[in-house]
């Protein structure tokens, strides 16, 4: 030893006997060995307890020792590290001072979880404690053992955010894919699986979605990248709003939106993307369906207008004066204007024979029920029969009321039908006046531009015959005409159809 | 605490051995019922650093050192003895 490190208020030969002594005697349990090259040295006189001591010291655990007040007697150098104090800072102090609030009482061989304090109490740790009381010659004392749970607690919190992660993908209805930086499938949603050539996770993307431009716009889009290229794409860079098809059958009528975006980690470094297939086949669809619904409803306003136009120019040219103008046209456009509150109303379905002539004869049956009977089977008259039929009828029923059977107080009309033929149906409907004015012989010379439009309307759009009988008792149409024949795109009046 | 009237008190132990233990723990009993308020104590771990015993020529553990009031003093052992403690740091029984 040198003699510079020494204590000079230390005694030369200081208490050399007791301490021969207090090693004879048991009162040590270690003792300090000069070496010559390795210095002083400390050997334990106790050898068995050596690999305890040791295991203790360097176990990745905390541990201390604390008397039976509760104050540290003892710490090691893990203890150290997670309280972020020095030993010397902790022996001495209580042990429930290194915890935030109150330590839950100690079981002993058991475990209770705590909050340690670190940095002096800038920040808390979740650590177990576990415990068991010793006995230390006259003493007892309590082994104390810490253990960090943070990597168990983030350990847990990655598990749920997983398991969140992967809930959120599985219960997805798009599908949904995630991609390492060089192009893999890592994850996959339920509906992802569906769509794919084969189990996606582990493929590149091209591999499992091979796919096919919707548009030749897009086409150009996509060709400008070869699979690969497409595949680092997706993986690596923001990709959005392109329109595909997948190829293979089962998608082949199938339209998607193909993007990506990046997947980012907590120090926001791309670690991935997410490539989603939106299905737009059913928006699609309804884009079309729409495209298709303006235009026939321009292609509908056109027929109506030439209609109006038509009635307009032949009621003038058949019309006396204007009032009988005036009157015809109004009574017309009702009639139109009737039909198409019904094919509004049934969005152009059709309507049953039964509940068009309620319609059209409506004012004449409300109070006066007898007068108007209808009687016929049940028969769907298609959509484009509704119009002229309307005008028809109204004819009819305006020709009625001015000369015939609705003129006089007891005039009836009874209106019946039937149907005939399976496949090509065709309904024939008698239209009968009774007790009316009498039926002159040469009426049906003198027929006027009702009657004549009745008949030129029947033949020309509804594709079907009329004959009028005059008979004593009261005027009888029969008119008949097919309505089981594919729909007419329009039900415009020609021109030349009303004389 | 003054110089005169103070304890500064350094006790030498080896990590965690039964006598160090026992010895840190009979030492601060010893000093809160005899020197209250009265006394520092600065523990030496040699396992960590044992060119440390070289200052007060320490040979066996555990050791306490009494460095003030000189002159300077030494007990061997964990200082169960209390009574022996007592008359080694020349303390007077409250």
């Amino acid at each position: 030893m040198a003699e510079s490190d020494r204590d000079p208020k230390l005694p030369l030969f200081a208490d050399a006997d007791e301490t021969v002594a207090a090693i004879h005697q048991g009162d040590v349990d270690a003792v300090v060995v000069m070496r010559a090259l390795e210095g002083p040295q400390v050997i334990l006189l106790h050898g068995a307890e050596e690999p305890y001591r040791v295991l203790v010291e360097r176990m990745s655990d905390g541990a201390l020792t604390a008397g039976s007040d509760g104050v540290i007697l003892y710490v090691n150098d893990r203890l150290c590290e997670l309280t972020g104090c020095l030993s010397a800072g902790l022996v001495g102090r209580s042990l429930t001072s290194l915890f935030e609030g109150a330590l839950p009482t100690l079981v002993p061989e058991a475990t209770v979880e705590a909050n340690l304090l670190r940095n002096g109490g800038d920040a808390i740790m979740p650590v177990a404690v576990w415990s068991r009381p010793i006995s230390i010659g006259d003493t007892t004392a309590t082994l104390v053992r810490l253990t960090d749970l943070s990597i168990h607690r983030r350990a847990e919190q990655i598990a749920a955010a997983e398991r969140f992660a992967r809930s959120v993908l599985e219960q997805s209805t798009e599908a949904v894919v995630v991609l390492s930086p060089d192009g893999h499938i890592t994850h996959s949603s339920g509906r992802a699986d569906q769509l794919a050539e084969q189990p996606p996770v582990g493929c590149m993307f091209s591999e499992a979605f091979p796919l096919e431009a919707q548009s030749t716009e897009e086409a150009g889009t996509l060709a400008r990248f070869s699979t690969e290229s497409l595949d680092t794409l997706l993986a690596t860079k923001p990709f959005h709003g392109v329109e595909v098809r997948l190829r293979g059958e089962r998608n082949a009528k199938s339209t998607f939106l193909l993007s990506a975006g990046p997947l980012v980690d907590d120090t926001k470094s791309n670690v991935g993307s997410i490539v989603t297939l939106t299905d737009m086949t059913e928006r699609k669809r309804a884009e079309e369906q729409q495209t298709m619904m303006v235009a026939e409803l321009n292609h509908r306003v056109k027929n109506i207008l030439a209609i109006v136009q038509s009635v307009a120019a032949q009621t003038l040219r058949a019309s006396g004066s204007l009032d009988n103008f005036a009157d015809a046209f109004t009574g017309r456009l009702k009639a139109l204007a009737i039909a198409h509150d019904i094919l509004t109303q049934t969005r152009w379905i059709g309507i049953g024979l039964s509940e068009l002539l309620a319609a059209v004869l409506a004012p004449y049956r409300s109070s006066e029920e007898t007068r108007v009977s209808i009687f016929g089977p049940a028969v769907l008259l298609p959509a484009h029969a509704v119009v002229p039929l309307s005008m028809v009828l109204h004819e009819m029923t305006t020709n009625a009321a001015k000369y015939g059977a609705l003129s006089k107080q007891r005039g009836t009309i009874e209106i019946t039908w039937q149907v005939n033929g399976s496949l090509d149906k065709a309904v024939e409907l008698v239209w009968q006046e009774r007790g009316g004015p009498k039926v002159k012989a040469n009426a049906k010379a003198s027929a006027g531009f009702g009657t004549t439009l009745i008949d030129r309307v029947i033949r020309h759009d509804l594709d079907g015959k009329t004959k009028i009988d005059f008979d004593s008792e009261g005027v009888r149409w029969t008119i008949a005409f097919p309505v089981g024949g594919p729909a007419r795109r329009h039900v415009a009046l020609p021109d030349s159809a009303i004389a | 605490m003054t110089e005169q009237d103070g304890y500064n008190l350094r006790l030498y132990v080896a990590g965690q051995t039964p006598k160090s233990i026992a010895a840190i723990a009979n030492l601060k009993k010893i000093c809160d019922q005899h020197l209250p308020g009265r006394y520092e104590i600065e523990i030496i771990d040699l396992m960590k650093d044992p060119a440390l015993a070289m200052r007060h020529q320490i040979v066996a553990i555990p050791t306490l050192i009494r460095q003030l009031p000189e002159p300077m003093k030494r007990i061997i052992g964990d200082l169960s003895n209390t009574e022996r403690v007592l008359v080694g740091l020349d303390i007077q029984p409250n």
